[in-house]
C-alpha cells in the first residue's frame, strides 16, 4: 500500500508520515505541492492520496481531479485534509472528485480507520481491474482464434454454384458459426443430392461436426451412392464422432436427372413440404427416423419416401429455428403458422420467409439458427454438361490367376479404378453390369465349367451358385485377362476379356426367352455396349462402350 | 449394407430392400428374405431405392423366387428403381413379368 502525502507545510507532512509509519504503512512519499503530486502519481503510482486543501499554486481541489484522470478505470482514493470545516467546503471536497476528507487537527483513530476503509476498495477495484485486462486478452485470443476458424469453415463449406443455382435458399445463423447446415451436389449418374440438417444447439460447438459432415456428403455424392447409404454411412461417422449428449437432425433428398423423382430421407427434421405450380399443398414429408448420430448401425433404418412430383412443384424445407420463433406476446409460430406462411401465395421465396419471420420477431434476436430451402422441380439434365470428361487417355490390363480368382476382389478394384476418372463414373452402373457379365462368363463357363441349365429349376439356380463357389475354392490354373483402353478422343471405352477356357462355338448363341434362367446377360450387354465381338473360339470378348 | 426386409400382416405384404448391389453374391441372401415370411404373401415388393449394381443373375434371383410360388397369386411390384437400373430391366422386358415403378 503506497501512499501519497500532499502538503505545503513540512510538519504536516512529517506528522502524517509518522502516523502513518505507526499504522504499518511503511510505503509513504510525500509531495509539497500540486505540482509536485502529479508528477510523483505518474512515476510511482501511489494506491490512495491524502491531499491538503489549501496549498499554493494549484490548490487540492484543482489537483485532485487531474490525480483522478491519470487513473482511468480504476479507483483511487483520495482523502482531503482540511482544516476548513464550513459545510460548503466540505461538499467541494467530495464533489471534485475527493472520496472522504479528515479534519485537522488529526484524530489518529479515525484517519487510520479511512484509509483501511479506501484501501480495502482500492484493492477491490486494482483486482477487479486485473480480471478485466485478463478478459480482455482472452477475448482478443477467441476473437483471433475465431477469426482463423472462420475461414477454414468459409473455404471448407461452400456449394458448387452450377447446382446451388436450383435452390431458392436462406441461411441465418443465430451467433457467427452455423449449427445448420445447407449443402448441394451433383450426382454424377444425373440429378443431384441436397441436404439440409441442423446439429444440437447452436453456435461453435455445434458448428464444428459441419466440417466433416460436409466432407462426407460430397464424397459419397462424389461416387453416386443412394440417399439411404449417404446417411447410413453419415450416421456411421457422427455416432463415433459427436458425444452422446449431440447428434444431427438431417433431410437428405436425392432428386433424379428429369428432376421431379424425389427421394427423401427425413430423420428428426421439421417435415417437409411440396407444393404445386398453382400453390397447393401435394403431400407433406414428415420425419420417420430418428436423427444421425443415435442409433447404432444394427438399429439404423434407412427407409426413403419416394415420390413423383410434377415440374414446377417446390419442395420446401427449413430448420426448426424458423419455426421456433416466438412474438412480442410470447407466441411461437409453429408447424401451423409456417405453413400459413408458405401458402399464402404459389410463389413464397425464402428471403420473403425470413423477412417475415424478422417481422415476427420484432426487436427480438432469434434463438437458433434459421435455414430455409426450397427446391423447384426443373429438369437436371444439364447438370451433366458441367461434369467433365478426363482428357488422360489410359490402358489397365490384369492378370487374374486361379489364386486372384478365388479372392474375388477384382473386380470392384478394377471399377474403382475406372470410376475413379473425371466423368467415367457417369456410365459406372452400366460399366458394372457390362464387365460382371462377361467376368461371369468367362468364370463360371470358360474356367469352371459350370451348365447353365441346372439354374432352371429354383433348387437348382441355388445349386448352381454353391457348384460355382465349390469350384472355385478348387480351381488351380488358369488365368482370365482384362484389358481396359479409354479414349478420350473417341470418348470410349474398351474392355477386352480372354479367358484360358475351352470357349464356345461363337455362332450358336441364341436369344434367350424371357422365361429362361441363362442367356439374359449376353442379350443386356448387347444393349449396353456399341459392339460387342467374340473371337478366338469363344475366348475372347471385345466390348465397347461409349461413354 | 444388406437386404432387409419388412413383412405387413394385415395384407401378407413382403418388402425386400435390396442394398446397393443386386448381384450373384446375393443368391442365398435373397432367398433368404422370401422363403421364411410367417405367412403365404400375397404381394411382394422388391425396392431398389439404393441398387446402383445390377447384373443378370438379379434378374435370374427375380425369375426364381416367381418360379417358387408359381400357381399361388403373388402379386409381384418392383419399386423405386433408379433409371440405370430401371434399363436393365427395360432391356429384359421385365416389364412384362412384374410391376415395374
Amino acid at each position: 500500500m503506497r501512499i501519497l502525502i500532499v502538503d505545503d507545510e513540512s510538519l504536516n507532512r512529517t506528522l502524517l508520515h509518522h502516523i502513518l509509519e505507526e499504522e504499518g504503512y511503511k510505503d509513504c512519499i510525500e509531495a509539497r505541492d500540486g505540482y509536485e503530486a502529479l508528477k510523483l502519481a505518474t512515476q510511482f503510482s501511489p494506491d490512495l492520496v491524502l491531499l491538503d486543501v489549501m496549498m499554493p499554486g494549484m490548490n487540492g481541489f484543482e489537483v485532485a481531479p487531474k490525480l483522478k484522470s491519470l487513473y482511468k478505470g480504476s479507483y483511487l482514493p483520495i482523502i482531503f485534509i482540511t482544516a476548513l470545516d464550513d459545510r460548503e467546503s466540505l461538499i467541494k471536497c467530495l464533489e471534485v472528485g475527493g472520496d472522504d476528507f479528515v479534519s485537522k487537527p488529526f484524530d489518529r483513530l479515525i484517519l487510520a480507520a479511512k484509509i483501511r476503509a479506501h484501501s480495502r476498495i482500492r484493492l477491490l477495484s486494482k483486482r477487479v481491474d486485473k480480471q478485466n485486462q485478463e478478459l480482455l486478452g482472452f477475448r482478443r485470443k477467441v476473437d483471433r482464434e475465431h477469426t482463423i476458424v472462420e475461414h477454414i469453415f468459409s473455404n471448407a463449406i461452400v456449394n458448387n454454384q452450377t447446382v446451388s443455382r436450383f435452390f431458392d435458399y436462406k441461411v441465418s445463423p443465430a451467433a457467427t458459426f452455423n449449427g445448420d447446415v445447407f449443402l448441394c451436389e451433383a450426382n454424377p449418374g444425373g440429378g443431384l443430392y441436397f441436404m439440409v440438417g441442423d446439429f444440437t444447439g447452436h453456435g461453435l460447438a455445434s458448428a464444428i461436426g459441419a466440417l466433416p459432415v460436409t466432407r462426407t456428403f460430397h464424397a459419397l455424392a462424389l461416387k453416386g451412392v443412394s440417399i439411404c447409404e449417404m446417411a447410413y454411412v453419415l450416421n456411421e461417422m457422427l455416432l463415433q464422432l459427436l458425444p452422446p449428449d449431440m447428434f444431427f437432425a438431417a433431410i437428405l433428398v436425392e432428386v433424379d436427372a428429369s428432376g421431379t423423382r424425389l427421394s427423401i430421407w427425413n430423420g428428426g427434421m421439421p417435415q417437409m413440404l411440396l407444393k404445386s405450380e398453382a400453390g397447393e399443398l401435394v403431400r407433406k414429408f414428415p420425419s420417420k427416423h430418428m436423427a444421425l448420430g443415435i442409433l447404432e448401425q444394427s438399429e439404423f433404418d434407412r427407409e426413403c419416401d419416394v415420390f413423383d412430383a410434377q415440374q414446377g412443384d417446390q419442395l420446401f424445407v427449413c430448420t426448426d429455428g424458423l419455426m421456433e420463433i416466438t412474438n412480442a406476446e410470447g407466441k411461437m409460430l409453429d408447424e401451423e403458422g409456417l405453413e400459413r406462411w408458405y401458402f399464402a401465395s404459389p410463389h413464397v421465396t425464402a428471403e420473403h420467409l425470413y423477412q417475415q419471420a424478422r417481422a415476427y420477431l420484432g426487436e427480438a434476436e432469434p434463438h437458433d439458427d434459421m435455414t430455409i430451402a426450397i427446391y423447384r422441380a426443373t429438369p437436371l439434365y444439364e447438370l451433366k454438361e458441367t461434369i467433365q470428361l478426363s482428357t488422360t487417355p489410359f490402358e489397365i490390363m490384369m492378370i487374374l490367376t486361379s489364386e486372384d480368382l478365388k479372392k474375388d476382389q477384382a473386380l470392384e478394384a478394377l471399377l474403382d479404378m475406372i470410376n475413379s476418372q473425371p466423368g467415367l463414373n457417369w456410365i459406372r452402373s452400366d460399366l458394372f453390369t457390362v464387365l460382371t457379365e462377361i467376368f461371369n462368363n468367362s468364370l463360371e463357363h470358360g474356367l469352371l465349367n459350370l451348365d447353365s441349365r441346372v439354374k432352371r429349376s429354383p433348387e437348382g439356380f441355388i445349386t448352381y451358385y454353391e457348384q460355382r463357389e465349390q469350384r472355385l475354392a478348387e480351381l488351380e490354373g488358369g488365368f482370365i485377362n482384362i484389358v481396359t483402353i479409354y479414349s478420350p478422343e473417341k470418348k470410349t471405352l474398351t474392355i477386352i476379356v480372354k479367358d484360358s477356357g475351352k470357349g464356345f462355338d461363337i455362332e450358336n448363341v441364341k436369344m434367350p426367352q424371357l422365361t429362361s434362367s441363362s442367356g439374359r446377360g449376353v442379350q443386356l450387354v448387347k444393349e449396353l455396349c456399341e459392339s460387342v465381338e467374340y473371337s478366338e473360339g469363344g475366348t475372347k470378348v471385345t466390348l465397347v462402350m461409349k461413354i | 449394407m444388406a437386404i432387409s426386409t419388412t413383412w405387413e400382416s394385415e395384407n401378407n405384404s413382403l418388402t425386400i430392400q435390396m442394398d446397393d448391389k443386386f448381384d450373384y453374391s446375393k443368391v442365398q441372401e435373397f432367398r433368404q428374405a422370401y422363403v421364411e415370411t410367417p405367412a403365404q404373401p400375397e404381394e411382394i415388393l422388391i425396392d431398389l431405392t439404393a441398387t446402383q449394381y445390377m447384373d443378370s443373375s438379379a434378374l435370374g434371383m427375380l425369375l426364381n423366387m416367381q418360379k417358387y410360388f408359381s400357381d399361388k397369386g403373388v402379386n409381384y411390384k418392383i419399386v423405386n428403381s433408379r433409371p440405370q437400373v430401371a434399363r436393365i430391366l427395360k432391356i429384359s422386358r421385365f416389364d412384362k413379368k412384374f410391376d415395374i415403378s
